[in-house]
């Protein structure tokens, strides 16, 4: 079966078992393939939905470690890197980890993937694709025993869309050879053993770009070994900067930073389940389970969560991630329960549970830190209110989203409709407002000024009569006018002018409705029949 | 012995009237110790205790075309209670939108510190009195106040218990067109457990000898009272001080000055 793409005529963009082993290449033309092979299926690549594939499979994979980086057009797209250091001895070593990763991608996904460990993820990714075809050149292990980091990488493809391969990396201390597990598809490369396991792998291993390859080739570079033994200083000069960086990335000089699908959390927990969870309240119990192991870890750096991150795995491989961000930092299981349980709620109509979740985790994305106290013994009652105050907003917020709840910031602007924003409450949005002003401000700002027919005796004068909605307002005192210039320095892009000057006046007609009116334009000097405006309204 | 007997209970029944009006806030469960003064005898004296109850409802109706005097008096009202602790007001997406929305400058106006207002906005009814009633409930805010246009007497019952539970006072504002007004039919009476309803209308700002607004004016009805006396009053506000006054009807020289003559000031 292959995957096909055009560019200069069909090409093979992906390949099956099969397929490779009837001798076709990638990047060949699908007319070479043809010859060579007789029938061959292919299908059109969807690029997209492969990548979109393997975003889910990426953070399916946080399961095993909080970073998962999904490789992207340079690496091939086809993989994941796994930052597996320090999260291996959960699953009981480096080599169970890679068999459980192996039998859920097969099992969930029906992905036959090529894992690789390995100190660095370039070296990963090498082993991962490498490995195999090289299998007998590289060292095999002297003996049982140890194991080093590692990265995976999986090639493969499922019935309708290709997908990827994974390699991930990490580390643990020994010394040997590469251990091939599982059948030989999987192999874990120990430390310090980079350049042993890269020498006699094709110059391919170490992702350049195509062009590289072949001037590699044509110089008579098959291996990475070849270039290994030679100095420096000609291939910097006569190859791109990526030649060298690619081998010092393989080799561990210099480090190589991935891009996690997630941010990686703060303080992270997981737990597996034997039965799938369906209900909100048995996620909202282990949560909140969860919340409690967290807590004590909070406790003892003195911090509290101020980003939360519930992700549910679901049976099927779908991941569903759940984000809540609170207004102060907190430990407090309760009220963290109550906010996860709010947001489910929320969630809970256009969520379906399917098969349920086969695991939760619970992450603490941002943590900042909280003042020491007693939290039973409360003496404060202005901490307590801050706090019972700053749970109200995160409550609300998670029912009426995070626009639901603002309050009043000032801006430096003339201008009233720009003078001010409304900002989500955070604590330390503490707003500074200018001294009170003498200057009027209406109670009420229209969101857009409305046009009024207005009835003046001078031109530049006060309104005597104005109607607006309908109504006719006879005027009994106007204050003003308080001019107001458009902000010239805006008028950089788009409008070409900045608009013209404002002359607000305050005025009441004879009811005792106070109005905020403006009219627009300077008159004879910006314009000769000026338009009038009502912007607000007074108590 | 008739007639002293007759005199008698009639003496009673005033000392017993007035034990009553004293006892009986306290049947309903309304805790709050201190009540919000008006600081103005006049109103004062109308209401339970001398103040607006703290753990009770309070309604503001107002006048057609005058929803902005209204919010005006409820911000005035919110003014007046002391302290840092944040105010939340629930806006919902009808809220005061055909008379635009409330302005942080404005309010600072008014002597009301934006910062310290909290603005709720939802989308839906039943948002709208949840978020008032989680707000009551956590006791953080000083006051919660709310817009709100229907209101049947199940609900503002369970808002006055919310409100009584927790001893904060609740604001609503009614910007109700569609309601039947008390002259046409009454269909306000029964129809709510708010502890005070007030009627807002506009009336001509005071001003100075120049002819320029100083206060706010406003006419105020206290239209329900429970355990106090219904009124009337023409108020005017001082952003300044804080404070409530009485206005003084022929005291405004842009009143009592003739017409036709020019009453303001031309500035620019």
């Amino acid at each position: 079966m292959l995957a096909v793409t055009g560019s200069g005529g069909p090409r093979i963009a992906a390949l099956n078992e099969a397929a490779e082993a009837a001798g076709l290449i990638l990047g060949e033309p699908l007319a070479d393939a043809r010859a060579k092979a007789g029938e061959v299926q292919t299908r059109a690549i969807d690029s997209a939905a492969d990548d979109a594939a393997l975003r889910r499979l990426a953070l399916w994979a946080t399961r095993y470690t909080p970073t998962a980086s999904p490789w992207c057009e340079e690496n091939g797209a086809d993989g994941f890197f796994l930052d597996i250091e320090g999260a291996a001895h959960l699953f009981g070593g480096e080599e169970r980890l890679l068999a459980d990763l192996s039998l859920r991608l097969e099992k969930n996904f029906g992905l036959p993937a090529r894992l690789a460990i390995a100190d660095t993820p370039g070296m990963a990714w090498a082993l991962a694709h490498f490995a195999r075809a090289y299998a007998s050149f590289l060292p095999r292990p002297a003996e049982e025993g140890d194991h080093a980091q590692h990265g995976g990488g999986g090639k493969y493809e499922s019935s309708e869309q290709a997908m990827p391969p994974p390699p991930r990396f990490a580390r643990s201390p020994s010394p040997a050879s590469l251990r091939y597990v599982g059948a030989d598809k999987h192999v874990i490369l120990p430390p310090g053993q980079e350049a042993q396991a890269l020498a006699p792998l094709p110059v391919e291993a170490l992702r350049l770009s195509p062009d590289t390859c072949r001037t590699l080739r044509r110089l008579g570079f098959k291996t990475i070994g070849a270039l290994l033994d030679k100095p420096r200083a000609p291939f910097a000069a006569r190859f791109p900067a990526e030649l060298l960086r690619r081998i010092d990335q393989a080799l561990g000089r210099i480090e190589e930073p991935l891009i996690p699908i997630v941010a990686p959390p703060v303080y992270h927990t997981l737990r597996y389940l034997l039965e799938p969870l369906l209900t909100q309240e048995a996620i909202v119990a282990l949560a909140s389970r969860l919340m409690q192991t967290l807590a004590q870890v909070l406790t003892r750096d003195d911090v509290g969560a101020r980003g939360l991150r519930l992700s549910l795995y679901n049976v099927d491989g779908a991941v569903e991630t759940i984000d809540i961000a609170l207004t102060l930092p907190s430990r407090n299981v309760a009220h963290l329960m109550r906010l996860i349980d709010l947001k489910l709620e929320k969630l809970a109509a256009a969520e379906d549970a399917g098969f349920g979740f086969e695991a939760v985790g619970l992450a603490v994305t941002r943590a900042e830190r909280i003042a020491a106290r007693q939290d039973e013994l409360i003496a404060d009652d202005d901490a307590e209110r801050t706090e019972s105050c700053a749970q109200l907003v995160d409550k609300l917020r998670q029912r009426l989203g995070p626009h639901g709840v603002r309050g009043f910031a000032p801006v430096a602007s003339h201008l009233p409709e720009r003078a001010e924003m409304l900002q989500p409450v955070a604590a330390e949005t503490a707003a500074a407002w200018p001294e009170r002003e003498q200057k009027s401000r209406p109670l009420l700002l229209l969101p857009r000024a409305e046009p009024t027919e207005v009835m003046a005796l001078i031109p530049d004068g006060p309104p005597r009569r104005f109607r607006w909605r309908g109504v006719t307002y006879e005027v009994t005192g106007a204050q003003g006018p308080e001019r107001i210039a458009a902000e010239w320095w805006r008028q950089s892009n788009g409008h070409h002018s900045p608009g013209p000057t404002r002359d607000y006046y305050l005025v009441e007609d004879s009811g005792g409705h106070r109005f905020w009116l403006y009219r627009e334009g300077l008159y004879e000097r910006e314009t000769t029949a000026a338009r009038w405006f009502v912007h607000g309204l007074f108590a | 012995m008739t007639q002293p007997t007759a005199q008698i209970v009639m003496r009673n029944r005033a000392a017993v009237a007035e034990e009553l009006r004293r006892l009986l806030p306290k049947m309903e469960g309304v805790r709050a110790a201190r009540p919000i003064p008006f600081g103005l005898a006049a109103i004062d004296r109308h209401l339970p205790q001398g103040g607006l109850a703290c753990g009770a409802l309070h309604e503001i109706v107002p006048e057609a075309g005058a929803t902005p005097a209204a919010f005006g008096f409820l911000v005035a009202l919110l003014v007046r209670l002391s302290g840092t602790n944040p105010l939340f007001l629930v806006l919902p997406a009808y809220g005061l939108r055909d008379y635009g929305r409330p302005y942080g400058h404005g309010l600072r106006a008014l002597g009301l510190d934006p910062s310290r207002l909290i603005l709720v906005e939802t989308a839906h009814r039943k948002d709208t009195l949840w978020a008032m009633e989680e707000a009551l409930r956590s006791r953080a805010p000083a006051a919660v106040a709310g817009i709100i246009d229907q209101l049947d007497l199940k609900t503002s019952q369970r808002l006055h218990l919310a409100a009584a539970d927790c001893g904060l006072p609740l604001f609503l504002l009614r910007p109700a067109p569609s309601l039947p007004s008390p002259a046409c039919g009454g269909g306000w009476e029964g129809g709510s457990a708010t502890a005070t309803r007030w009627r807002v209308g506009p009336a001509p700002a005071a001003r100075d000898r120049f002819g320029l607004i100083t206060r706010a004016r406003w006419r105020l009805s206290l239209e329900r009272c429970r355990n106090g006396r219904t009124g009337e009053w023409m108020v005017e506000y001082d952003h300044v001080a804080h404070r409530f006054s009485l206005a003084a009807a022929l005291a405004d020289p842009a009143v009592s000055r003739r017409a036709g003559e020019e009453p303001f000031r031309r500035a620019g």
